[in-house]
């Protein structure tokens, strides 16, 4: 719990999960409600929300995660161009040139989320410059992405 | 007994003359993670998917051309549609009323329609989602994150086994373990038996007899299989209507009305209220919706 908590500040969120809602299965954590926590029995392999998995004490978000943090409102969040987008999903860094806004921290280090010009949640960064000066290259790295659906398909073939 | 002409024979029989069978690819949208079905085709016509409209499905569009793989765009990977076979959209969509409800998905991977019961609850109610195969649920957890599904569980377990689980369900999706049909698999004629369909048909009876089990008075349970062979379609129907006390019930939906004479064997009447689809712009599907009485 406290690590999920401790991962949305590093975007500037605060969030506020039930902690008696929250199941563990093995080292991966899912949100579930009132209706489907009887059924979360010791055994199951899934359940409602995946939030996320720890490895090596280090926190590995879900993707839902971050669309959760990203309704929150308050954390830093990119838009990048259409062209960008794809190059992000199959794991490219951003150039500055293909930052259409920033909201919240443009500071160097911290995370941002980084969006469509939908709206849409296409994973996170790491910021290498501050956005504030104009970066012309590589401005943003690539933490993850929802790529990672297809990688993981990939994988069990 | 077994190779393409002992089948093809069978079919003859049952009344179907293989035709030109052109599977089409086809897509459903999941409502819940799109403003306007409408604008989603639009994004994906904008990146060189062209849709067509399924006249017989509420959420399915032909994919009638494709600049790139519909698997491979960020409408898919955001979960706002599933490569979904247009006949295998039609199970799901026949149950009535299941905002809020316990269901059973009992072969669950790799989950497409999982998503799909899903998307119709609006995420309400609980889905119980099984599997045997431990390999497949990886799988089957990587399809409901991606398209955002809050309300299922997932367990491996023998859908024989439901009974342990201790709960009686309103629906039951039984999309069960079958003998597939030739117009998904080119190797099909090559591999099947007329005894390993007899074998698949008896596990399919062994599912269905504990399903009727585990289902709640005036429930209902929706059986699917993609064989066209009557020993898992029609012959199983009338199976469970003479010895589990389940009704079936007239359905309307694309396909013909189920075979109620088999190879000259009489079937139980309401086994016409089935449907069975032969492979054309589909595959081959059977369906059948069973309520138990109260």
């Amino acid at each position: 719990m406290k690590k999920i908590t401790a991962f949305a500040r590093e975007f500037g969120a605060k969030l506020e999960l039930r902690r008696n809602l929250i199941v563990k299965k093995n080292n991966r954590y899912f949100l579930v409600d009132e209706k489907l926590k009887p059924f979360a029995l010791d055994n199951f392999y899934f359940a409602g929300i995946y939030l996320g998995k720890v490895k090596k004490s280090k926190f590995f978000p879900s993707f839902e995660l971050l669309r959760i943090i990203a309704e929150e409102g308050k954390a830093n969040q990119i838009t990048i161009t259409e062209r960008a987008e794809w190059l992000f999903i199959c794991g490219r860094d951003i150039f500055g040139k293909n930052i259409l806004k920033v909201k919240g921290s443009t500071k160097r280090g911290v995370h941002t989320l980084v969006m469509s010009k939908h709206g849409d949640c296409l994973g996170f960064g790491r910021i290498l410059h501050d956005l504030k000066d104009g970066v012309a290259g590589v401005a943003v790295k690539n933490v993850s992405d929802i790529g990672d659906f297809l990688r993981r398909e990939r994988q069990r073939r | 007994m077994s190779g393409k002409e002992f089948f093809l024979r069978r079919y003859e029989k049952l009344g179907w003359k293989p035709s030109d069978v052109k599977l089409k690819q086809a897509i459903r949208i999941n409502s819940t993670n799109v403003v306007d079905d409408e604008e989603t085709v639009k994004r994906l016509q904008s990146r060189g998917i062209k849709l067509e409209k399924i006249s017989f499905l509420e959420k399915g569009y032909w994919i009638s051309q494709a600049k790139l793989s519909p698997g491979a765009t960020t409408e898919y990977l955001l979960g706002m549609y599933s490569i979904q076979e247009a006949a295998a959209q039609i199970p799901v969509s026949l149950f009535t009323n299941l905002k809020d409800k316990i269901v059973l998905d009992s072969c669950a991977a790799p989950g497409g329609k999982t998503v799909q019961l899903a998307d119709l609850m609006h995420n309400s109610g609980v889905i119980v989602a099984l599997d045997i195969e431990r390999s497949k649920l990886a799988a089957l957890a990587n399809h409901l994150e991606r398209c955002r599904i809050r309300n299922t569980v997932v367990y491996q377990m023998d859908a024989r086994r439901v009974a342990e689980l201790g709960v009686k369900f309103d629906r039951i999706l039984l999309d069960v373990p079958c003998s597939g049909n030739f117009a998904a698999d080119n190797n099909w004629f090559a591999k099947r038996s007329l005894k390993d369909i007899k074998a698949n048909a008896g596990i399919q009876r062994e599912i269905l007899a504990k399903a009727a089990g585990s289902l709640k008075n005036d429930g209902e349970i929706i059986y699917a299989t993609c064989s066209l062979e009557p020993e898992e379609d029609e012959m199983n129907v009338d199976w469970a209507v003479r010895n589990l006390h389940l009704q079936v019930e007239d359905i309307e939906c694309y396909g013909e009305k189920g075979l109620t004479e088999i190879f000259g064997k009489k079937l139980h009447r309401s086994v016409e209220n089935c449907r069975r689809i032969w492979p054309g712009q589909t595959q081959g599907f059977f369906i059948c919706k069973f309520r138990k009485g109260g």
